[in-house]
């Protein structure tokens, strides 16, 4: 790719860019959230057009007419919204959409085909698993092994691991590896430092759309690339100092909480929050995480056990009176729960303070009154959007994530819930939600998070509890155990077997 | 040869929006001359003629005025419901249910001094409209039925017990299916301009009204955070099937209004004809408005004319009467078609 250029409504996203990828090459394309890496790639795979610059595939000049056309010459690429059939089976998603087909499909014929790239990569799918149905890391599977069977030259996968777990990532990067070693070229998107140099051979870095750099993996290190990809070090501590703290203030006893498809996502739970303590709870996703969150703040409906809090009885109230009485929540899924989407930012701003009396005027909202809220809170969290009165969805992730935080800030809670709050979000951005959490716990409340992110875990909390099928493995004090032991936790074995693994080591 | 690309919008502007609209209907209207055409008539003698007809006299204005009334009632009741992604199709049969149970008043009941009679009757024509959407309302809350396919079905129910009283109980002395004629403390008073009742102004306070309610209360809030996302609505604390239900029991007292007041403002009987599909060209009335009150009554009128200009094609130039509900066909398919002209770029591009 040359010289590419390439800008949305007068905002330049790709600014005379360079890349090149080699035969059998895995190359990381690095930069923060925004660098233009996902829209670099849609040019190559014809989704976009440039507005400037030239890209050669094999030698020759690529002009695309339409995007099916790349995946034809053989450029494929995973996006982070998987492109699958939820209700077909892994087999017809795979078959779906193949240049061969004809009229009439001969099946078994295809199956063996399949089942040859699947020995080949070491893919462990159940073909005739219903792909709406598979969890989310082997979705993504398919999704490459749908790539595979096209027979594609380059495969592009978009930040893969954002939604996966560490064991199912470490799969993944294996698989990848083999992938490349056919003589595949594979490139791989990515704001994850340790991934990486995990995988990569060679390393391209974006910052806002420019190219900085392209280096070899084994000619840098990670304080170099940081330095490339935000511009000046990043170096993050958090500082804990000791608060007072209210015991208490939740108290869950022997929860059960169904998940969506009516199985046991949470199995009898119990454990305390104090006010002032941050209790990190780490697992791999799918555990129960999201389905405990939604039941503490009455978003999902539990079986049986009880939720207090500050010593009441909240197991049955509606969602709408435990925001009432200081019960704060920041989704995992913002898009979709966080905000109304298609609303306005300012009507998703006042969206838990509308009731409040204080926004009356006689039988109707103030309407005026609720604008300057939200203007208030835009200032204060310092959110850039391209204006109050347009869509929410218009906002980029970090901007969005602010705009949830700063609504929940400001409600004054005693209790606040976080689900993945930086899962997605540049560094900037990342720094801010979590000197966010910090500052509420120094200011006494009581905040359960709950996330995928280590860093943030052993950072913030003051107790760590490790998640597995519903219930706790181990709940302990932060520093109590090392990442080794936290990582057997949450695969399962309790915090004695740990123990008595490490002694035996 | 040509082949088309689309390329995502982030958004439309308002003034695009509105010329993307616009067009649209030009090119409705275009179609609809190509349609006249192929009768044998010159379609901008026809053109001109529903326009004049419409609107080139006072009568005609004033019988323009009296389709309009049921459209804007129908188009906010449908457009109420859009506004929080419900789809209410049966505002066709909620007209009937309001207006077979006003009915049922005016013949059962005593004859009350004239505005408490109307009061009654138009309350009854109300609640009419708003039990039967309670049934489907009903049978979404609880067992997530589509409520199109429920309100469409609900329809011919409505019509089919309506056709029960009239070609039962209520039959006319002259053993045809009408009712008697209403006494005068039923029919609603002319304002004065031809047959144009005090419906109108019912039907304009209620935009009114109803512009508050979405824009400026509460329970507009709700309604407005539940049509965009119910995750999120549930999330922000709202009780998400109360207002489902809510805004349905709303649509049909609405859509139940619109019957009523055709009964006591124009025909003065309940019998087959009271609406002539008002219930359905609502629901054009209401996407074409995009679910603001105020525009809906812009739209109503319009698709009045329409109706009222396709009656006079029938009669002057002897064009079949479908040639109306083509034309209502055809504005609606191209809206729709320039929805895709408002989420993406649309570009040709000269292909192999």
């Amino acid at each position: 790719m040359k010289n590419i250029s390439k800008s949305f409504y007068g905002n330049k996203v790709n600014t005379d860019v360079e890349f090149k990828l080699e035969k059998g090459e895995i190359h990381a394309l690095l930069g923060e959230n925004g660098a233009g890496k996902t829209t670099l790639m849609n040019m190559l795979t014809g989704v976009y057009f440039p507005d400037e610059g030239e890209i050669y595939f094999k030698g020759k000049k690529l002009a695309f007419k339409f995007p099916g056309e790349a995946l034809q010459i053989g450029i494929g690429m995973v996006h982070q919204r998987f492109s699958l059939v939820g209700n077909l089976t892994v087999l017809e998603n795979l078959i779906l959409g193949h240049p061969e087909n004809k009229f009439i499909i001969n099946i078994p014929e295809k199956k063996k085909l399949i089942k040859t790239y699947m020995d080949q990569f070491n893919f462990q799918i159940d073909l005739n698993a219903i792909v709406g149905e598979l969890p989310i890391g082997l979705r993504q599977k398919v999704e490459i092994l749908k790539m595979l069977v096209r027979e594609v030259d380059v495969l592009i996968v978009d930040e893969p691991t954002t939604v996966l777990t560490k064991q199912e990532a470490d799969n993944l990067m294996q698989i990848l590896k083999n992938i490349a070693k056919t003589g595949k070229g594979i490139i791989f998107i990515t704001h994850k430092m340790s991934e990486v140099f995990q995988i990569a051979d060679k390393i391209t870095v974006l910052r806002k759309g420019i190219k900085i750099s392209t280096v070899n993996k084994n000619d840098t290190n990670p304080r170099e690339l940081a330095k490339m990809m935000v511009g000046k070090e990043s170096e993050i501590t958090f500082d804990r100092p000791k608060v007072n703290t209210i015991p208490d203030v939740v108290k869950v006893q022997d929860l059960f909480v169904n998940s969506d498809k009516g199985v046991l996502a949470v199995n009898s739970l119990s454990f305390n929050v104090a006010g002032g303590e941050i209790i990190g709870i780490a697992g791999v996703s799918g555990n129960g995480q999201v389905e405990l969150a939604d039941a503490l703040t009455g978003n999902r409906d539990i079986i049986r056990g009880k939720i207090f809090f500050k010593g009441k009885d909240i197991s049955n109230d509606c969602p709408v009176d435990r925001i009432d009485k200081g019960v704060s929540y920041v989704p995992g899924d913002r898009i979709n729960v966080g905000v109304a989407g298609s609303r306005s930012v300012w009507e998703n701003i006042i969206m838990k303070v509308y009731r409040l009396p204080e926004f009356k005027k006689g039988l109707l909202l103030n309407n005026k009154k609720l604008r300057e809220y939200a203007d208030k809170i835009i200032e204060k969290y310092n959110i850039s959007l391209p204006g109050i009165n347009l869509p929410a969805l218009l906002l980029s992730g970090g901007n969005l994530q602010k705009l949830i935080i700063g609504r929940e800030m400001e409600r004054d809670c005693d209790l606040y819930v976080f689900v993945y709050p930086t899962r997605g979000l540049d560094v900037g951005a990342t720094d801010f939600v979590r000197n966010a959490i910090l500052q509420l716990r120094n200011l006494g409340k009581a905040i359960i998070l709950i996330s995928g992110d280590f860093d943030e875990i052993f950072g913030l909390s003051d107790r760590i509890a490790v998640m597995y099928e519903g219930q706790f493995t181990g709940i302990f004090n932060n520093g109590d155990h090392s990442l080794e032991e936290i990582g057997l936790m949450m695969s399962g074995q309790s915090e004695e077997e740990v123990a008595k693994e490490m002694t035996n080591v | 040869m040509f082949k088309i690309k689309l390329e995502q919008k982030e958004r439309v502007s308002k003034r695009e929006d509105i010329i993307i609209t616009l067009s649209a209907i030009v090119i409705a209207l275009v179609l609809s001359g190509i349609f006249i055409a192929f009768n044998g008539v010159n379609p901008f003698v026809a053109l001109w003629k529903v326009f004049t007809s419409a609107l080139g006299s006072p009568y005609g204005i004033s019988e323009t005025l009296v389709k309009a009334i049921p459209l804007i009632f129908t188009g906010l009741a449908v457009g109420i419901a859009l506004n929080s992604k419900l789809w209410n199709i049966g505002a066709e049969g909620q007209l009937f249910a309001g207006a077979t149970l006003a009915t049922a008043f005016v013949i059962y009941g005593p004859v009350l001094p004239k505005p408490l009679e109307l009061t009654v009757l138009v309350t009854l024509g109300a609640i009419g409209g708003a039990l039967w959407a309670a049934i489907p309302a009903l049978l979404k809350i609880k067992f997530k039925m589509n409520e199109v396919i429920s309100t469409l079905l609900l329809n011919y129910v409505a019509i089919n017990i309506a056709d029960y009283f009239l070609f039962g109980p209520w039959k006319g002395k002259d053993n045809f299916p009408y009712t008697p004629e209403f006494p005068t403390e039923a029919k609603l008073s002319r304002i004065g301009f031809g047959r144009v009742h005090s419906g109108l102004i019912i039907a304009l306070v209620l935009v009114i009204l109803l512009y508050i309610l979405i824009y400026h209360t509460k329970a507009g809030f709700k309604l407005r955070m539940t049509g965009s996302s119910l995750k999120a609505a549930k999330y922000a604390g709202i009780n998400i099937k109360k207002t489902m239900f809510m805004v349905f029991l709303l649509s049909g007292a609405l859509a139940g209004l619109a019957g009523v007041c055709q009964i006591t403002g124009i025909e003065y009987k309940l019998h087959q004809h009271i609406s002539t599909g008002y219930g359905y060209t609502g629901i054009i009335v209401a996407w074409l408005a995009r679910t603001n009150p105020f525009i809906i009554v812009i739209f109503a009128v319009f698709l009045s004319i329409m109706l009222k200009g396709a009656d006079s094609l029938q009669i002057a130039m002897r064009l079949p009467a479908a040639v109306g509900t083509v034309m209502q066909a055809l504005i609606l398919f191209a809206i729709l078609g320039s929805e895709l002209f408002k989420t993406y770029n649309v570009k040709l591009i000269r292909g192999k």
